[in-house]
């Protein structure tokens, strides 16, 4: 039978059909006791990263407290003013400016270095040429550099002053060179296994059954590739939304090149708290959907590949 | 002729996996190439698909000569021992790969699929995953799938390789019905003597590269050519320094003439008994014979017999 053992079925006949808590708890399996794997990530998470964010985006909200009584009216007062003053606070023409900036970039980045990926990684998988381990130490480089070395060697590469007569200083392509660079790594790492792991019989069938070398690779290959396609795709759209130091430089300080990072950091500079946390709230909501959609997404295709 | 191989030779660096091989393989036959692991015939069998190219040698399908041929236009359906399906499409999708890379009007291929999903009794599972099918109902896709692009020749490496042993019987009497059926030229790799007795018309016995012995099953196995062939198909025992049959050999009373001896031990495997005997030479060759021989001759562990051949 090809359907997964579940809960373990009486030996006397099929197990009574469980529906809604009790269906649920029968599908759960936890290594540390009911829910205590999930607790023990939930637990860490919150520690290092969900409490501080949830405190970020209270401030975002202005819910400090400034008690002036507890009742009904102190919590409504304090939610449509908080509301308000978030809303206000991230539609300022800069603020959708820097988001707009920063997501387009980061999509389209992420788009790239999908299609990059693969071919890089199909050149590490398939290949074989003389230096290759250099170049595989090359791609995990931005793992490795603070990204402000990053930012610091853009601008002497494509600066004003480049030696190469190519200047990229405040303009979107500079932009968009530091994160092509500072995602690589994900993109391709994400494929390269998985590509290692096709054992080449499928391929091989395709060719028998009359594929040339682009259908085999459309209609075989890159199927089973997109769960980590995708799986890169999310992690480097997370890597770019998110990033700083790179870019800092070579975008310089005008407003056309101002990414929703760097505005938050010159909102900090002015001590703008209340409006820093606001936008980083609304980018933090918008990453976290758009890695939720991938992931959505790729968890779909994986289920109909298992066996 | 089909396909006939002229001394095809491949080698990978300074091992020689296929070595010099002749043979021509009849029209509409099922033929089985028998060989231990490592004796280079699922190399053989990709050299004739095209999926490996070979140092030397020569390989003709129905008089064309494909040697430098691409496997994507020799025309061969090819059944990979792990089944290689298209885990993202449905069974359907999947027997229709090689009409839709042919660019078939999607009719005619619905159609093809349909009759080529009850011929391999897939009915119903048109729209299943392979990841949703059995090892036997994937071997049976990947058949239906070779099938579809019309071969002029199929070739099957270690087709029940992976299955468990009763789906194995089962399936082994299905492919030589099929074949019955439709009649295109076959070859299929098997480490497994029982298998391929009982599939194959033709076989081939291949050993370190080279071919042994070819020729119809019953003649193989009474007339084995080498050392190799005699122990390879069938039970094999020594008796006076020569290989024999141990079906070919009987229990006598010790008598002038003979070699005596003790028997050392006795195995009841159900119908057949197999009585292993202890000569005064010094051999040890086993007898084998039916239950009924063992309960009239009435021997026991110790017992002082002889042992001769059968007329």
């Amino acid at each position: 039978m090809d359907t997964p053992a579940r809960a373990p079925s009486s030996e006397l006949g099929a197990p009574p059909a469980r529906r809604g808590w009790r269906r649920f708890s029968s599908r759960a399996r936890s290594s540390f006791g009911l829910y205590g794997g999930a607790s023990l990530i939930v637990g860490y998470l919150s520690i290092i990263v969900l409490i501080p964010i949830a405190a970020v985006a209270a401030h975002g909200f202005s819910f400090s407290i400034h008690t002036q009584g507890w009742g009904a009216a102190f919590w409504h007062w304090h939610l449509s003013a908080g509301f308000a003053t978030f809303w206000h606070d991230i539609t300022q023409p800069a603020a959708i400016s820097a988001i707009r900036l920063s997501l387009w970039l980061s999509l389209s980045v992420a788009a790239i270095n999908a299609v990059m990926g693969v071919a890089i990684a199909w050149v590490l998988v398939r290949d074989k040429f003389p230096g290759k381990w250099f170049l595989e130490a090359f791609i995990d480089l931005p793992f490795a550099l603070p990204t402000i070395v990053v930012g610091v060697v853009l601008l002497f590469l494509y600066g004003t002053a480049s030696p190469l007569k190519i200047s990229l200083f405040e303009t979107w392509m500079g932009l968009m060179v530091a994160l092509l660079f500072v995602t690589l790594p994900f993109s391709v790492r994400a494929v390269q296994p998985v590509l290692a792991s096709l054992d080449g019989e499928s391929e091989a069938a395709a060719k028998s059954l009359g594929a040339g070398g682009i259908r085999t690779f459309l209609w075989v290959v890159l199927p089973s590739l997109w769960p980590a396609v995708l799986g890169g795709f999310g992690l480097a759209f997370a890597r770019a939304i998110g990033e700083f130091g790179s870019i800092s430089l070579i975008a310089g300080g005008i407003g056309r090149t101002t990414t929703a990072s760097s505005y938050i950091y010159n909102l900090t500079q002015g001590f703008l708290w209340t409006n820093a946390a606001a936008v980083s709230t609304a980018l933090l909501v918008l990453s976290l959907l758009i890695l939720i959609a991938t992931n959505v997404f790729a968890r779909r295709i994986q289920r109909r590949l298992a066996s | 002729m089909s396909i006939s191989l002229s001394h095809l030779t491949k080698r990978y660096g300074a091992d020689t996996v296929v070595n010099d091989v002749n043979v021509e393989i009849p029209e509409g036959s099922l033929t089985a190439v028998l060989g231990p692991s490592g004796s280079g015939k699922s190399t053989l069998l990709k050299l004739i698909a095209g999926l490996e190219s070979p140092d030397e040698g020569r390989v003709v399908i129905e008089g064309d000569d494909v040697t430098d041929v691409d496997p994507r236009h020799r025309d061969i359906g090819f059944c990979f021992q792990h089944y290689a399906p298209f885990r993202h499409m449905n069974v359907a999708r999947n027997i229709g790969f090689g009409l839709r890379v042919r660019k078939q009007p999607k009719d005619v291929i619905d159609a093809k699929v349909a009759e080529l999903i009850e011929l391999v009794r897939l009915d119903g599972k048109a729209k299943s995953y392979p990841a949703q099918l059995s090892g036997g109902e994937r071997q049976r896709m990947a058949l239906a799938r070779a099938l579809a692009i019309e071969p002029r020749v199929l070739l099957l490496d270690e087709p029940f390789g992976a299955l468990d042993a009763q789906v194995r019987t089962e399936l082994r009497q299905w492919v030589k019905e099929l074949h019955r059926q439709i009649k295109v030229t076959t070859i299929l790799v098997t480490h497994d003597q029982d298998e391929a007795m009982e599939v194959a018309d033709q076989l081939l016995i291949m050993h370190q590269g080279r071919i042994e012995q070819a020729g119809e099953p019953t003649e193989l196995y009474e007339r084995p050519a080498t050392e190799f062939v005699h122990g390879f198909l069938g039970p094999t025992t020594t008796f006076k320094g020569a290989s024999v049959r141990p079906h070919d050999l009987e229990l006598v009373a010790t008598s002038v003439g003979a070699i005596e001896g003790n028997v050392q031990s006795i195995m009841e495997l159900g119908f057949e008994v197999q009585v292993t005997v202890s000569l005064s030479d010094g051999s040890t060759p086993w007898v084998q014979m039916s239950r009924n021989e063992f309960r009239s001759i009435n021997v026991g562990v110790g017992s002082p017999v002889s042992i001769r051949e059968r007329d």
